[in-house]
């Protein structure tokens, strides 16, 4: 049968096993869990500085009722990481080149934002739909428009994420085989 | 385009999410830091010394 350039994405199969669940959960072995001491080894240590770091950067402008956000936007950074570089080596298989995996992790984060808003501060986060200093005849197509890119974000950075990784990819066959 | 086939989409679905919540948080959650967080003081400056070279 005659491949075309987009069959490297198909899930693969090996032995019956989809082998989407090992390109999951092994990238998880690379991020061994630190011991009960003070200090660990050197790979834990650099693990830890970089961790550190990412949350360092995604907390400082949040004042401390944002700080439970913590953990999980750390740990979705560094799982899209070690996903996305492992996918670089030959003949490895990249699970966020699948839109099923990327929407699957922007539709409930998206709605968790959304409706923790609605809950928290539902006047502010309902003005955010009028940007500041809008003239008055605009006010009911700017609403409209608001809205809709509002609605159409999960879908849009889904599709963002498997359509960069997808096309990396693709560049990298087409050079191959050219 | 394989990707647009929406047969495995639910169970990807369960196993993106089960990694990311079983397996990733409960990891990132031993790596324990030793200080408290807090921003960094800015109101006092060092004071400065002269050097005793005798």
């Amino acid at each position: 049968m005659n491949l075309s350039f987009f069959d490297q994405f198909s899930s693969p199969c090996l032995l019956g096993i989809p082998l989407i669940l090992p390109s999951l959960l092994l990238p998880a072995l690379l991020l061994p869990s630190p011991g009960n001491r003070w200090i660990n080894n050197r790979l834990s240590t650099i693990q830890l500085w970089f961790t550190h770091l990412i949350t360092k950067q995604l907390m400082t402008p949040l004042n401390k009722a944002g700080h439970k956000w913590a953990l999980l936007l750390t740990s979705l950074i560094l799982m899209l990481l070690s996903i996305n570089l492992l996918g670089l080596l030959p003949y490895t298989f990249t699970p966020t080149t699948q839109l099923s995996m990327n929407m699957a992790l922007a539709l409930p984060l998206w709605l968790a934002t959304l409706l923790t808003g609605l809950r928290n501060q539902p006047s502010a986060s309902l003005g955010h739909l009028l940007p500041e200093g809008t003239p008055t005849p605009l006010i009911p197509a700017l609403i409209m428009i608001e809205t809709t890119s509002l609605l159409i974000r999960p879908l849009a950075l889904g599709v963002r994420l498997t359509a960069n990784l997808t096309a990396g990819h693709l560049l990298i066959q087409l050079i191959s085989t050219a | 385009m394989p990707q647009l086939n929406p047969n495995p989409w639910f169970s990807i679905m369960l196993l993106t999410w089960f990694t990311f919540s079983l397996l990733i948080q409960p990891k990132l959650l031993s790596f324990t830091l030793t200080n408290n967080p807090a921003n960094k003081i800015t109101t006092t400056k060092p004071t400065p010394w002269t050097w005793p070279w005798t």
